[in-house]
């Protein structure tokens, strides 16, 4: 163990490494910030260019795109009102507010040395939590791996989007995209329809960056208020300086609210799809709820801009935790480091960290001087953010969907798959517009042929279909699976029933309103 | 959600199609995936697995049809409607067009000719019109068009698509 933490320590310490991962996390902020562009798509960009790096390279290198990228919505949050990932829509509840109060510096110095303690926690958690976690895996059969796959898809569905079977059917429509191609047991075709494009399968990659990238970019040039707003706004002027030890010092004054915080984004992490883009939100709402003065909240509250930043820095350590222990990926940017991990021949399952405990350890090890890096690079540089996030759309969106093409062709080295990105871009961004969440479909591209293959491998093994309520964890997965759907539909008609008992206050109001008048 | 004015009824008719598409759609891959020859070895065929996920999907497409229909009726918008809203995406759909014919040409005219001519076409499109934008846009497609190509070909030995005139 020792030995694999040093070859770890080694590899991501070595001055190339680190110099690609400062580079990285430098990108990876730089395109959170820019309003429409994600961090999976940063890291799907990033993919074709570990091809050619030790696989202790490109993940190190994904990983600081990663950790930067989590931070990296703070900038347009902050300096624009606008925020540049959906995980820092609570950041701009206070870190907008309090730029425009004349303290921009103040409020991005919050956002990074919060964004820093989350992710520290973060490691530490994933560190702790992982290889027990692993260790049990592996004693699981192909009955518990596909009760946990189902498990893991109604958790999927029920968390992402307004309507639970807009998000049942995207995942099943996912998990139908990846039965095209030879089946993962036996190599057979399927619905090829003697097309050779199809014949080798959709890969996942091409999915992924036609769902998210394509569907998102041309989302970005349709008419709306915020890209008005952003072509309008004026930059936040006053106290550029980061004031970074005021800020540690009030920041550790308080820990709670940190930590608090960020314990909510590793566990929200964990759980396969919710990721960063609620864990801002919840851990924002908790820290409004446990304040002694919630009416400072959304008027520039330092404690605001440290819990949204905690809460959605710290689920990339608790994100990781299913992904290296049980192999599952909790979120599409974890799907992309999945198959970085694959692409370099090495397979991702509880195995993982028993066969490469190596890689695990540079992994922890990277994430941890990414988030250095992330702090250093954001108190140095920014000054220079505010100038790139006014590069306009007209050059972001072709250039980046210029880049997909790019990610795609490499992948493979393979014309077909240019096509595939374009039909399946097409398809995603139509998907979009119906309203139906991507998410949960990019998820099922992944799990579902694990799922297939547990399955039929639980049929090879035994014809009792019983198995799979008498095993007792394939009996618990399958409850919690049940449970899962059960508590979204009672959620969802709870919403439902609140936002109308709103809109007849609203209307009653308004009404008596009028009669007064 | 309102479904007084066309306008308002014009996603929830396009939600209902897309409903019924995909229920069609899968029903007729379940049973294609019928179809699939059974193994001697394994109890599961190549065509299980598959024939169970299209047949769930369109199951929920008609739940989904039935909910919708049931709460709030048949939403009624109009072909102009959908039309003027159609419209409003005029930059995106251009924008795909472009980006489509882009992926088209690439294997014929090769990588950096195919990205400059997609780079130039789409910036000139979006940009604003000033000598200044036109000048960026060319500067931007010279070098995302040469920088890539000789970036992946030099560091990474992986070569993007050249012409085969």
């Amino acid at each position: 163990m020792t030995d694999a933490f040093l070859i770890a320590l080694g590899g991501v310490t070595e001055p190339y490494t680190l110099a690609l991962m400062a580079l990285a996390t430098f990108a990876g902020i730089v395109a959170a910030a820019i309003p429409g562009f994600t961090i999976t798509m940063a890291i799907v960009l990033t993919l074709p260019l570990t091809f050619a790096m030790p696989p202790m390279q490109g993940i190190a290198v994904m990983l600081s795109v990663y950790v930067g990228g989590l931070s990296g919505g703070l900038f347009s949050a902050a300096l624009l009102g606008i925020p540049g990932t959906p995980s820092a829509v609570a950041t701009t509840f206070d870190a907008f507010p309090m730029a425009r109060k004349g303290q921009p510096g103040r409020a991005l110095s919050l956002g990074l040395f919060a964004s820093f303690v989350g992710s520290l926690i973060s490691i530490v958690i994933l560190i702790v939590a992982a290889p027990p976690l692993a260790l049990l895996a592996v004693k699981l059969g192909p009955w518990e791996y596909f009760a946990l796959i189902v498990f893991a898809l109604t958790i999927i569905a029920s968390l992402v989007g307004d309507s639970i079977i807009r998000g049942l059917i995207a995942g099943l429509v996912g998990i139908a995209i990846a039965t095209i191609g030879p089946d993962p047991l036996m190599a057979r075709e399927r619905f090829t329809f003697g097309y050779d494009l199809l014949t080798a399968g959709i890969p996942f990659l091409v999915v992924l960056i036609g769902m998210y990238a394509m569907s998102q970019l041309l989302s970005e040039l349709e008419p709306s208020a915020s890209s008005e707003k952003a072509a309008s706004s004026a930059l936040v002027s006053g106290d550029m300086r980061p004031h970074l030890w005021e800020v540690v010092k009030s920041t550790m004054m308080k820990p709670f609210n940190i930590v608090r915080s960020s314990l909510l984004g590793v566990f929200i992490g964990a759980v396969p799809g919710a990721g960063s883009s609620i864990s801002n939100l919840v851990a924002y709402d908790q820290a409004k709820r446990a304040s002694k003065h919630p009416e400072t909240f959304g008027q520039g509250e330092p404690q605001g801009v440290v819990a949204s930043e905690a809460g959605n820095s710290s689920t990339v350590g608790g994100s990781l935790i299913p992904l290296i222990s049980l192999g599952i990926p909790g979120s599409p940017a974890d799907a992309v480091l999945m198959a970085a991990i694959m692409v370099h021949g090495i397979s991702v399952g509880p195995r993982l960290i028993l066969d490469h405990p190596d890689l695990v350890y540079s992994m922890f090890i990277a994430m941890a001087v990414a988030s250095v890096f992330m702090l250093v690079i954001g108190v140095i540089m920014m000054r220079a953010f505010m100038r790139l996030l006014n590069v306009p759309k007209y050059i972001v969106v072709p250039v980046v969907l210029a880049c997909c093409a790019i990610g795609t062709y490499t992948l493979n080295n393979r014309v077909s798959d240019l096509y595939l990105l374009a039909a399946i871009g097409t398809f995603g961004y139509l998907m979009k517009k119906l309203d139906y969440p991507l998410a949960p479909l990019v998820l099922g591209v992944v799990l579902g042929p694990i799922a297939e293959t547990n399955l039929r491998r639980a049929f090879q093994t035994s014809a009792d279909w019983t198995l799979f309520f008498t095993r007792p964890i394939s009996a618990l997965l399958l409850a919690l699976a049940v449970l899962s759907v059960a508590y979204s539909i009672y959620g969802y008609i709870r919403h439902r029933r609140l936002v109308a008992e709103r809109t007849q206050a609203q209307a009653r109001a308004f009404q008596d309103g009028a009669s007064q008048e | 959600m309102k479904r007084k004015t066309p306008d308002a009824a014009l996603l929830p008719t396009l939600q209902l199609v897309s409903y019924v598409v995909l229920a069609m759609g899968a029903v007729f891959m379940a049973i294609r995936a019928g179809a699939l020859p059974a193994s001697r070895w394994e109890p599961m065929s190549a065509g299980t697995f598959p024939q169970l996920i299209f047949s769930s999907i369109a199951v929920l497409c008609v739940v989904a049809i039935i909910f919708e229909l049931a709460k709030h009726g048949l939403p009624v918008t109009t072909l102009k409607t959908a039309w003027q809203r159609l419209m409003s995406l005029k930059r995106v759909l251009v924008n795909l067009g472009l980006f489509v014919f882009y992926m088209v040409l690439m294997p014929w005219a090769g990588f950096i000719a195919a990205t400059f001519g997609y780079l130039l076409a789409a910036q000139l499109y979006l940009a604003p019109r000033k000598p200044l934008s036109l000048l960026i846009a060319l500067g931007v497609a010279l070098l995302f068009s040469f920088g890539p190509y000789y970036l992946f070909a030099d560091v990474f030995s992986i070569y993007l698509p050249r012409p085969r005139w």
